[in-house]
């Protein structure tokens, strides 16, 4: 079976995601033949960012150049994506695991009458199935799942994927039509962003590093020691259930089962005891330090590196240590 | 308006996770399945429309084996919801997302559903799949990562927010719709004695799977645990100074996650 793969960029700014170039490197992977990888981009800059596939060495990108796609909900998607995939004449659809890939991985799933799974960290193709590991039960466990036929489309973990290479080409613009779209596809609106709370730093569950403050922190005013460390590692900043219920740091920053769950490069647990509930939410992260005064607090369990010691002196001191070492 | 709410029973999340025997699945032996996360946000907030909107219905839909899913379902009636209807896959889970959404489609088809409600993904398989599959099934839009979902009444149309990477994007739409909710930053309700009594004797409709597999195209080969952890490797030092430069040799040229 020829495997040929349609990536479905997600734009920000004027480049693509990181996450549709993890995608792009898994598929260029998977198929090492020429012309096999092909890009989608919908939305009015869509011929713009095309530059962005060829910067990876993908010689045909399908544009769907219709600028009421850009506020319209992901949804609105599925059917120029299916008509690029048949013309492509696609055996997979990859997509960067975001809200955006997530979303749009089901709705397509169906449209395109493929076998699908989300949170992909592993692909073995083979002759008429497709082998997917995936972290399930909040990264608790591992699944090997088989997926049969001859269409899958993949949501990948972001993060599970190295960033491809650059190799220069010049590619192919290929128009696809944005697809009948009905009515009830054109009426919701979106009337607004309200960025995230943190500023200039990545989102929480985007990053690939995360501090996390907890009630070793003692006190609101305290939690700019944590938030400088974060600063240093360029990291998102994150808060335990006691910070957040206490009101020191806003809901959006809780890691944990009634919060968000993140699975950073590196994860770095600063006064937190490491309660279930915050543990679920944080365990599949790559690796996990704890820093705590109390030697048998269960987060040093789930570590993978341990501080015993005042985070009051530990963490300035870090924070030193990481913008010396970066050039800070 | 006529709301349904999909829930799917999963195992609470103190759970010990062990495989089966075959080494394909979870084994569930003595594992206490609940209304979990997402889907006990979805129950709430097709409670609190239905309290917003006179006249409102609240219809819940699970599928699953015996007795989880009955469970769910009373669990859910027991907290307000209405009417239940239940697909019935037999003594074996459903585990291809896409199949769960086909069966879950047909019986919603078959509702009256202004609003169809769920959790963004479940606790245990975390595929996030069957909402969006939903609303392409039932050709209406579908939003996912969905938080503060009202209606207003004055413009005939939801409004919510969706917690995306950039932000929370503020959304309107008009009925029908799929919404799959991320998890409420308020606390949902917990049911009172009398309704959970109650709800023991409410009546439950009950859809059959066909095909009995649902269509699935498939199947989890292992489920695996990672090793036990050992422990964190404690980094012995002096000073604070110590600590820190020795944390960050070891995140370079040990772990090499420093970024």
């Amino acid at each position: 079976m020829t495997t040929r793969i349609l990536v479905v960029g997600e734009v920000q700014g004027s480049r693509l995601s990181g996450a549709t170039l993890e995608a792009l490197g898994k598929a260029r992977e998977l198929s090492p033949g020429t012309g096999e990888v092909v890009g989608f981009l919908a939305g009015r800059s869509a011929t713009a960012a095309a530059g962005e596939f060829g910067r990876y060495g993908v010689p045909e990108v399908w544009c769907a150049n219709d600028a009421s796609l850009d506020a319209a909900p992901v949804a609105a998607l599925a059917p120029s994506v299916t008509a690029a995939a048949e013309a492509a004449q696609a055996t997979i659809v990859l997509v960067g695991g975001t809200t955006f890939g997530r979303d749009l991985a089901g709705r397509l799933a169906v449209r395109w009458n493929a076998a699908a799974a989300t949170g992909v960290t592993e692909v073995v193709p083979g002759d008429g199935f497709l082998r997917v590991r995936r972290p399930v039960f909040g990264g608790r466990a591992t699944e090997t799942r088989r997926l049969e036929g001859t269409r899958f489309v993949l949501a990948l973990r972001p993060h599970a994927f190295p960033l491809p290479t650059e190799a220069p080409a010049n590619p192919t613009i290929r128009e696809v039509a944005s697809g009948d779209l009905s009515a009830n596809l054109r009426a919701p609106k979106r009337t607004g962003v309200e960025p995230v709370a943190t500023g200039a730093g990545p989102t929480l569950t985007d990053a690939a590093t995360v501090v996390s403050g907890g009630r070793g922190v003692r006190s609101p005013e305290n939690f700019p020691l944590v938030e400088a460390l974060a600063a240093a590692l360029g990291a998102a900043v994150g808060a335990s259930r006691a910070v957040t219920d206490a009101g020191w740091r806003p809901a959006s920053y809780q890691v944990g089962q009634t919060g968000k769950a993140v699975s950073p490069q590196l994860y770095i647990a600063v006064g937190i005891s490491g309660a279930i509930q915050h543990i679920v939410g944080m365990v599949s992260s790559h690796v996990i330090v704890a820093i705590n005064s109390d030697a048998s607090a269960p987060i040093f369990k789930v570590a993978d590196y341990g501080i015993v010691g005042d985070l009051f002196e530990i963490v300035p001191a870090l924070t030193a240590e990481v913008r010396r070492v970066r050039g800070l | 308006m006529e709301i349904v709410v999909c829930v799917k029973p999963v195992p609470e999340a103190e759970t010990r996770l062990r495989a089966s025997s075959d080494g394909t699945a979870l084994d569930p032996e003595g594992v206490k399945f609940v209304l979990a996360g997402y889907d006990e946000s979805a129950v709430e907030q097709a409670l609190l429309l239905k309290e917003a909107i006179p006249g409102s219905k609240v219809h819940v839909v699970a599928l699953g084996p015996a007795p989880r899913t009955e469970e769910v379902l009373r669990a859910s009636i027991a907290l307000g919801c209405d009417l239940a209807t239940w697909v019935d896959t037999g003594s074996v889970p459903l585990t291809d997302p896409l199949a769960v959404a086909r069966a879950l489609g047909k019986a919603v088809a078959a509702l009256p559903h202004d609003l169809v409600l769920c959790g963004k993904q479940a606790g245990d398989d975390e595929s996030g799949l069957v909402g969006p599959a939903l609303g392409e099934l039932l050709a209406v839009p579908d939003f996912g990562y969905v938080v503060d979902l009202r209606w207003d009444g004055a413009r005939s149309c939801l409004t919510f927010r969706r917690a995306t990477e950039a932000g929370l994007e503020a959304w309107e739409s008009p009925i029908p719709c799929v919404i799959a909710l991320q998890q409420a930053w308020n606390d949902p309700r917990t049911a009172k004695l009398p309704a959970i009594l109650k709800s023991r004797k409410a009546p439950i409709a009950k859809a059959v799977l066909d095909p009995p597999d649902g269509g699935s195209r498939s199947r989890s080969e292992r489920f695996e645990l990672p090793p036990p952890r050992t422990g964190a490797k404690m980094v012995e030092y002096k000073t604070p100074q110590e600590a820190a430069e020795k944390l960050v040799r070891i995140l370079r040229e040990e772990a090499k996650v420093f970024p």
